[in-house]
């Protein structure tokens, strides 16, 4: 996205500009805001612009600044989320908050990182630093138009209408390279229909002027006739037949392997990427847009060329039948067709509208089929059905008069389509009559106005499917195209871990302008248990996302054994993690296959005495089918704890340098808790442990404690430092002591 | 009771702030409904555009106007809240009508600062291209460009002939009453209604 905007020279002019000072960010605003004037103009204002300097933030309208700070002045600048806009306030160093500029959601994504850039200057100068060292916050996120043409772009970077259509043919060309053999099959039969369509009015002709009009045919004629037309239909059919196989066959390839490199793409891509993307857009991109290009192979792509080689050679046989006759006809096609343009806004309105009432009906539904409970238990069973019964009629309605209207409106369309081969056969029946033209050439040459005319309604859908198939093609590429944040580096290293991290004055936010964590520094020290506190939502887990480097920090590093994070092989440093989440995920398939997920060799004794050592031994011998037995969505229910000690033992099989603990024993009754803090207890010995717990007796082994708070660690060291430096970790304490005495 | 214990366990939202006395009263004085009268508070306008308060005792350097019905009456139960990440609540004002006209002014500035929605006037032209729709309309704020999906919550209803439409960026748009447009301009919306 971009944040540096070029400003007219005029304004550049009012922004006087003094030697060696540059412009960082320049975005523009949509909001006519009355700097402090109290007045918030309900008009929409154009050529307004917030602009940073390394020295200043200013806004400007027109040629004319309307608001000037000093980043030196500054104590922060934050862009402020309002209701449907939003505002950029600043909070000088001495006197109240004030507003400079306001803008509608069109903007806020852009300013909220321009500001985020301001705020990292005023950082700099408040630390003494040179601002001009500092690094430019750049924004990854795509335009959400296209700056030539200013049309929506569906999640790309590119504009298909502009500059992306050509760069994605070449690559879907590319990528039939793969299947150049079919190709060649599908192009040669698409020739060989069309020749046999060509020809089979032709042999009518032949026959009816050689055989029937003039009287001398034979009986062996007529079976002659018969044998070669159905020869030719037969034929026909059967390269018909194998084509369309072909392109079904065609079709289901390709999208299999794009659906396969996606795949294998979006496994790759960091997290980052991932959480970039609305849940649930990039499942559409695996399988509705590969399914999207199979339909328009097996269902476009065949026929369009064939149908438009078979009306291209009908047009020139027709022509060369009887030029007049064809431009008659051809008059009339015309007028069809605009007519079929007029209704064509109509019938896509009226199907649109029934689409939606299709749509609000079956959420209408679901609503309340996942309600039911609530429904029933407020008694309101009546109200909803009737409510329910409203949108239904609405519904049938409106599809009774569509199809209503289909029915009426498809016959004529194909009466009117027909009408043109009338008027041939009218004035070609005089032209036979007369003796200037024979049958024969009238059979054909209305055989072949049928071929021409025929698929015309057709032709009508063909810009529509393409535009598709080009859309998914392109929301395909866009994550093909898409370089891996976090890949290894050719001098990534791969070691045996220690286990030994440094924090260094680290930074971090899925969103770059909303950090999450900031300035965090500690070390810890190999083997040690690290107990991390704070109320949900301070960045404990995020943390724990950046050890596991699922993230890169934007700011400052980690080190791991003194090497950089970033620097290390990341299959090697994640076979040496083991973790626990809250949340345990079992994958479907067997207990074995589950903890056997991390070490897919392990021999069975490892498994067993992994499972032993996280207390679940037991319980899976006392399952049907022990050690095979099936779990996930259609098997054996296992309860909470059960599951997390299968996520203990596959964390434990794996024998890794470094444990990671996210609420691994909340939400537990008191024996499982009691026996997986057991499993716990062997686990950590002699690992680096992170662990977060909100039950911080789950906490009582470990050998420091850091309190994360307002984005920072707070307080850090041992329990009883912290007990007595009383400070947040002793009111917490205190707080569960008297929560846990108050309970018996 | 038992439940509530159980739910109200390790809820800390404010470490620095954890005082078990200090919650128990916040949660008792959320059940309060502090009115606002001209009275017991005097809001001022500041230079830098916001609202302070004095409020009993306590001074606000800036205060956040939250209306809580913004859709159906956005001149009643006003709520007033600290300005900053927790907007923890100092009052509420329950009409607007029954302060003085300065005050109503002022409530009614911060308002427009903080809501946007703009009021469709006129539907000049509404295109359809491939899962988008491109509107362009004259509004209160002035002529407008805007983007929606082709989906079902671009335009939803708010009850009767009342619309709102969202746009791509997450702008909405309030259509106060289709059947104040011409039949010209409804025919445009046939997509969406």
């Amino acid at each position: 996205m971009k944040l540096l905007y070029t400003l007219k020279e005029s304004q550049r002019q009012a922004l006087s500009l003094h030697d060696g000072e540059t412009i960082w960010y320049c975005v523009p605003v949509d909001l006519d805001f009355d700097n402090g004037m109290h007045n918030a103009r309900t008009s929409y204002t154009d050529q307004t612009w917030i602009v940073v300097t390394e020295e200043r933030l200013v806004t400007l309208r027109g040629d004319e600044k309307t608001s000037e700070h000093l980043l030196a002045d500054c104590e922060k600048i934050k862009c402020e989320h309002q209701v449907g806009c939003g505002i950029v306030t600043v909070f000088p160093k001495e006197g109240l908050p004030e507003c400079v500029a306001r803008f509608s959601m069109r903007h806020i994504i852009r300013v909220a990182y321009a500001v985020r850039g301001a705020q990292t200057l005023v950082q700099a100068i408040q630390e003494e630093q040179n601002p001009k060292m500092v690094s430019r916050v750049e924004s990854r996120e795509y335009e959400k138009y296209c700056e030539k043409c200013g049309r929506a772009l569906p999640g790309t970077s590119k504009c298909m209408y502009c500059d992306g259509k050509s760069e994605i043919l070449k690559k879907f060309m590319a990528l039939c390279g793969d299947f150049v053999g079919r190709l060649i099959a599908i192009s040669l039969l698409l020739v060989l229909l069309a020749a046999i369509n060509m020809f089979n009015p032709m042999v009518q002709r032949y026959f009816i002027d050689n055989a029937l009009a003039n009287g001398q045919g034979t009986v062996k004629d007529l079976w002659l006739f018969i044998g070669l037309t159905f020869v030719l239909t037969v034929g026909g059919m059967i390269c018909w037949i194998y084509r369309y196989w072909l392109c079904v066959k065609l079709g289901a390839s390709l999208s299999m392997s794009l659906r396969a490199k996606l795949y294998y793409k979006i496994q790759v891509l960091s997290l980052s990427f991932i959480n970039n993307r609305k849940p649930g857009e990039l499942m559409n991109r695996v399988s509705r847009d590969t399914k999207q290009i199979r339909i328009f192979m097996e269902e476009v792509f065949g026929d369009m060329f064939s149908t438009v080689v078979t009306m291209a050679v009908s047009l020139v046989m027709m022509l060369i039948i009887s030029w007049k006759m064809t431009l008659l006809s051809l008059a009339f096609v015309v007028a069809v067709l605009v007519i079929i343009r007029m209704f064509w806004h109509h019938i896509h309105t009226i199907f649109h509208k029934q689409w939606l009432r299709a749509d609000d009906l079956s959420s209408n539904l679901q609503d309340i089929l996942s309600g039911m409970r609530i429904v029933k238990s407020f008694g309101k069973e009546e109200r909803e059905s009737a409510r329910f019964t409203e949108k239904t009629e609405a519904f049938a309605a409106i599809q009774k008069k569509n199809e209503t209207f289909w029915a009426v409106f498809f016959p004529i369309m194909t009466f009117l389509l027909g009408v043109g081969t009338y008027i041939a056969i009218y004035f070609g029946g005089v032209q036979v009559l007369e003796g200037s033209m024979t049958v024969g050439e009238l059979v054909q040459f209305v055989t072949y106005s049928g071929y021409l005319f025929g698929p015309l309604s057709w032709m009508t859908h063909l810009p529509r499917a393409v535009m598709q198939m080009l859309t998914s093609l392109n929301r395909i590429y866009d994550v093909l195209d898409e370089e891996p944040m976090l890949a290894d580096k050719a001098e990534s290293k791969a070691f045996p871990i220690q286990g030994a991290f440094t924090f260094e004055d680290v930074s971090f936010g899925y969103q770059t302008y909303e950090p999450v964590l900031e300035h965090i520094s500690f070390d810890v020290k190999p083997g040690e248990m690290i107990g991390l506190v704070g109320a949900s939502g301070t960045g404990k887990s995020t943390l724990i996302n950046l050890i596991m480097r699922l993230y890169d920090v934007d700011q400052g590093r980690i080190t791991l054994d003194g090497y950089d994070l970033r620097d290390v092989q990341m299959e090697s440093l994640h076979s040496q993690i083991g973790v626990v989440l809250q949340e345990t995920f079992l994958f479907s398939g067997t207990i074995l296959a589950n903890i056997r997920f991390a070490k897919q060799d392990a021999t069975l004794e490892e498994v067993i005495m992994a499972a032993r050592a996280a207390n679940a031994h037991d319980f899976i011998c006392k399952t049907p089918d022990g050690y095979n037995t099936y779990v996930g969505e259609h098997g054996y229910n296992l309860s909470g704890g059960e599951r997390q000690r299968i996520a203990i033992a596959r964390a434990i099989l794996n024998n890794p340098r470094i444990l990671i603990l996210d609420e691994a024993t909340s939400a537990l009754d008191t024996e499982s808790e009691f026996l997986i803090q057991q499993a716990l207890n062997r686990l950590v010995k002699g690992r680096t442990t992170f662990a977060i717990a909100h039950r911080l007796s789950t906490l009582r082994d470990a050998d420091r404690l850091v309190v994360i708070d307002k984005h920072g660690v707070a307080e850090i060291g041992t329990h009883n430092e912290l007990l007595e430096k009383q400070g947040i970790y002793y009111g917490l304490v205190n707080a569960q002591l008297r929560m846990s005495s108050g309970e018996k | 009771m038992e439940d509530n214990r159980e739910n109200g366990m390790p809820d800390l939202l404010d470490l620095q702030e954890f005082d078990e006395e200090a919650l128990k009263r916040e949660s008792e004085e959320v059940l309060q409904m502090r009115l606002m009268t001209s009275e017991n508070a005097v809001f001022t306008r500041t230079e830098g555009g916001f609202l302070s308060l004095k409020f009993g005792e306590k001074t606000y350097d800036r205060v956040g106007v939250y209306l809580t019905f913004p859709l159906t009456n956005p001149e009643e139960f006003i709520s007033i809240r600290e300005a900053d990440e927790k907007a923890k609540e100092i009052g509420m004002i329950r009409s607007l009508k029954d302060m003085p006209k300065d005050v109503q002014d002022m409530i009614q500035e911060q308002v427009r600062l903080r809501y946007f929605m703009p009021v469709i006037r006129k539907v000049m032209e509404v295109k359809d291209e491939y899962g988008y729709a491109y509107w362009y309309v004259q509004t209160d704020f002035g002529s407008c460009r805007f983007t929606t999906h082709m989906g079902g919550d671009a335009v939803v209803s708010l009850g009767e002939a009342r619309y709102q439409i969202t746009d791509i960026d997450g702008n909405r748009y309030e259509l106060p009453d289709l059947y104040a447009l011409t039949v010209m301009e409804r025919k445009k919306l046939d997509l969406f209604i």
